[in-house]
């Protein structure tokens, strides 16, 4: 799992919950261009996103992960009010998105329906 | 999950941002139009609502959503980032403060109505500006209907139910969905909406493709002249987690907030490796490495006693390591005093608002250093003495124009080392202070002779430096009540530092501080009076003397002490911590050094030099100004630490 947020805060929280349901997190990027550099190097099986990061978004970080990997399995992370944003994710080749505030149990199932 | 654990996380972390957002706010505000500071500011009002939301904190997550939303219309060029917009902006951000200490510390928020309020009036009108729609859809056609029902509460069901048709149009082609496409993105249904479809696909394969968008309760497939499949009741899935196998690295489970450095090929990217530390083990770190220099300290004595060669020679190493230690852990505490400083900006703005003023506000050497608790003491003599400079050193836009002075007064911070000070200058090129008026009050408070005519720098200083004196006729909300410099100059004192001032009549002023960097452990001189033990720290000691007799005179009435070329004042530790005098004549002098300024002190004994950890000693205040904090010994006894400044 690769874990793409800004805030540690945010990272921390949602780490913690991949890895006490088992998952382990290879990776972390706090920014868009990170995140793709640590896309093409870990290969994560998942990849989490936020839709806000400084240095190129979430989004158009997806579409660069996409571009490279079409197979790549990312997972939005969103806060409430962002409709246009998560469709335009998922639009860019996000497979599903999650809202914050996290709930595991939520977390978890968005994880699962990604994984298939 | 228990939100404490993240509490603390949650507070450093929002600090950061609403630093970041009073800074992209002083960009927008002198660059309107300016895109970055807009999305610095979105992106920073954005996390601070995520964390706040996943803590529970109500009050704080509805003004960041607010003003979230307000920087979507700006960014989107629906609202002009105009002075009324970034006033709101300023308000917004003082308030999300109060109201991120007031959550943390388990306080009720303060009142935010009026200034959500405003903001949402704002947005209503950025709203005018249609938002982006995406791809409509015919709706009222006839084809293969998959009618989903989604859970109750399902977070941002809109794109819930736009995911489901995007999964289902994959199988076929989509007529239309009900209601249409732009209003299940708006939220606009209860909890119910239909896909309607060509498509061959199976209708358990359509009920299986539905329920992937997550969040569906059930789903029904009504096929033109077919009876209806229906999804399976809502099933409560164990979903089984995956032991994941894959992947090289392992996170160490302890670390919570380790940057993540990849170990990887020649390829590697510049990963910061940097780790959080909480501040307190720092300080921990730094009291143990005090006891272990005090334990040091002991067994050095022991080891003078012994004369045990083998002895000296792994105390010297063991020395060694300890010195280089305590240089790592002070190294550590090191912080860039741009940490405390860029909150000044927003500060001096809005003084200088208030007093009518124009101020061009510098910050130089942002990145020097200094110790975390020392910045964190420093912070607010300095906000004290900006606070001055904008109300009474510069002058207004008109007082300026008729000076001959550019209109907007200017205002400098500075930074600077000096060997192992730090320097931290305010400047201003403003009316400097009014020597007149204070050597006017000195003398009708009996300060100075009469027949006086002028103040030099340090006397001009020494007055104003006085407690409760002030030139200020008006007492106004900035600064000014009689508590200004003299309260900075003992906090500086305190710190170990002396504090400078310069000023010329229509010039300016300038105040300095020089501030030890690192904090804690100074090497001092012990000195023995009666049964107590006193440390005088070595950098105000110029050096230290046996006194022969014919040396110690008296001029009118008061005992000197010529050394050298020099008459200096002499003076009894006896009777300044107010003890009888010695018996028997005493003849140890540790002659103190302060600036320009120097004097003798008569002690019973010297002990010689130690390096010591000064602790916060709670008598400065209240007590007599003659020490500046305390220390433990090796043998465990405390001394008190001699204030030279005060001395002198």
């Amino acid at each position: 799992m690769l874990v793409c947020d800004d805030a540690i805060f945010m990272r921390t929280m949602v780490g913690d919950i991949l890895q006490q349901a088992g998952f382990e997190i290879i990776g972390e990027a706090e920014t868009g261009v990170q995140a793709v550099e640590k896309y093409k190097q870990l290969r994560p099986d998942l990849v989490t996103m936020d839709i806000v990061m400084p240095d190129m978004g979430g989004i158009d970080a997806v579409r660069e992960i996409t571009k490279f990997d079409p197979n790549a399995k990312v997972l939005m992370c969103s806060a409430m009010g962002q409709q246009a944003l998560v469709v335009e994710a998922i639009q860019a080749g996000a497979k599903d998105f999650v809202v914050k505030p996290f709930q595991p149990s939520r977390v978890l199932e968005a994880v699962q329906r990604v994984l298939g | 999950m228990d939100p404490s654990r993240y509490a603390e996380l949650f507070l450093t972390e929002s600090q950061e941002h609403l630093s970041a957002i009073n800074t992209s706010l002083l960009e927008l505000e002198r660059a309107p139009g300016a895109e970055a500071p807009v999305a610095a500011l979105f992106r920073a009002m954005h996390t601070i609502k995520g964390m706040a939301a996943t803590m529970g904190y109500q009050a704080v997550t509805e003004i960041a959503h607010e003003a979230e939303s307000l920087l979507d219309g700006v960014r989107r060029g629906a609202l002009r980032a105009d002075h009324v917009l970034a006033d709101l902006l300023f308000a917004t951000a003082d308030l999300l403060e109060r109201t991120i200490e007031a959550t943390t510390d388990g306080h009720a928020p303060p009142d935010a109505h009026d200034v959500l309020e405003r903001m949402r009036a704002m947005t209503r009108l950025a709203r005018a500006t249609p938002p982006r729609s995406l791809a409509s859809v015919r709706g009222g056609a006839a084809g293969t209907r998959v009618v989903v029902t989604l859970e109750p509460d399902t977070p941002l069901k809109g794109v819930r139910a736009w995911m489901a048709a995007q999964k289902l149009a994959a199988l076929g082609r989509l007529v239309a969905t009900e209601p249409a496409e732009a209003a299940l993105q708006a939220d606009q249904f209860d909890r119910t909406f239909t896909v309607i479809l060509e498509t061959a696909a199976a209708p358990d394969l359509l009920v299986q493709v539905a329920r992937g968008a997550g969040f569906v309760e059930s789903a029904e497939v009504h096929v033109p002249g077919a009876a209806p499949a229906v999804s399976p009741a809502p099933v409560t899935e164990e979903h089984e987690i995956p032991e994941r196998a894959s992947g090289a690295m392992h996170r160490p489970s302890g670390a919570i907030t380790a940057e993540f450095a990849i170990p990887e090929g020649a390829e590697r990217v510049r990963t910061q490796r940097h780790i959080r530390i909480d501040l307190r083990r720092l300080d921990v770190l730094m009291n143990l490495i005090g006891e272990l220099v005090i334990a040091r300290g002991r067994l050095q004595a022991i080891a003078a006693d012994r004369k045990d060669a083998e002895l000296d020679d792994a105390l010297a190493h063991a020395s060694r390591l300890v010195s280089e230690l305590q240089d790592e852990i002070m190294t550590t505490r090191l912080v860039p005093v741009w940490q405390v400083f860029d909150r000044f900006p927003r500060l001096v703005r809005d003084a200088a608002r208030s007093l009518g003023k124009d101020v061009d506000f510098v910050i130089e050497g942002k990145e020097i250093e200094l110790d975390r608790s020392m910045l964190d003491e420093i912070g607010d003599p300095v906000v004290h003495l900006l606070r001055n400079a904008v109300d009474h050193g510069l002058e207004t836009p008109a007082e300026r124009r008729a000076a001959g002075k550019s209109p907007s007064g200017r205002l400098r911070l500075a930074a600077m080392r000096d060997r192992s000070s730090v320097l931290i200058r305010v400047s201003d090129d403003g009316r400097g202070i009014d020597r007149e008026r204070v050597l006017a009050k000195a003398k009708r408070l009996g300060l100075v002779e009469p027949e006086v005519e002028a103040l030099a720098d340090d006397e001009l200083f020494r007055m104003i430096a006085r407690p409760g004196f002030s030139t200020s006729e008006q007492v106004t909300d900035l600064s000014g009540r009689g508590v200004g410099i003299d309260a900075v100059a003992t906090r500086v004192r305190q710190l170990g530092g002396t504090l400078e001032l310069r000023s010329e009549d229509g010039r300016g002023t300038t105040v300095t501080a020089r501030l030890p960097a690192t904090l804690a452990i100074v090497r001092a001189v012990l000195a023995r009076v009666a049964d107590e033990t006193y440390a005088i720290p070595m950098t105000h000691v110029s050096e230290t003397m046996e006194l022969a007799e014919h040396v110690n005179e008296t001029v009118k009435g008061r005992e000197v002490l010529s050394l050298r070329e020099d008459i200096l004042p002499l003076m009894h530790l006896r009777d300044l911590v107010q003890l009888p005098r010695h018996r028997d004549r005493i003849n140890h002098v540790v002659v103190l050094e302060m600036a320009d300024k120097r004097a003798g002190v008569l002690v019973d004994r010297l002990l010689g030099q130690q390096d010591i950890v000064v602790k916060p000693y709670d008598g400065v205040r209240g007590g007599l100004a003659l020490f500046s904090g305390a220390t433990i010994l090796g043998d465990g006894a405390p001394a008190l630490i001699l204030d030279v400044n005060s001395l002198l």
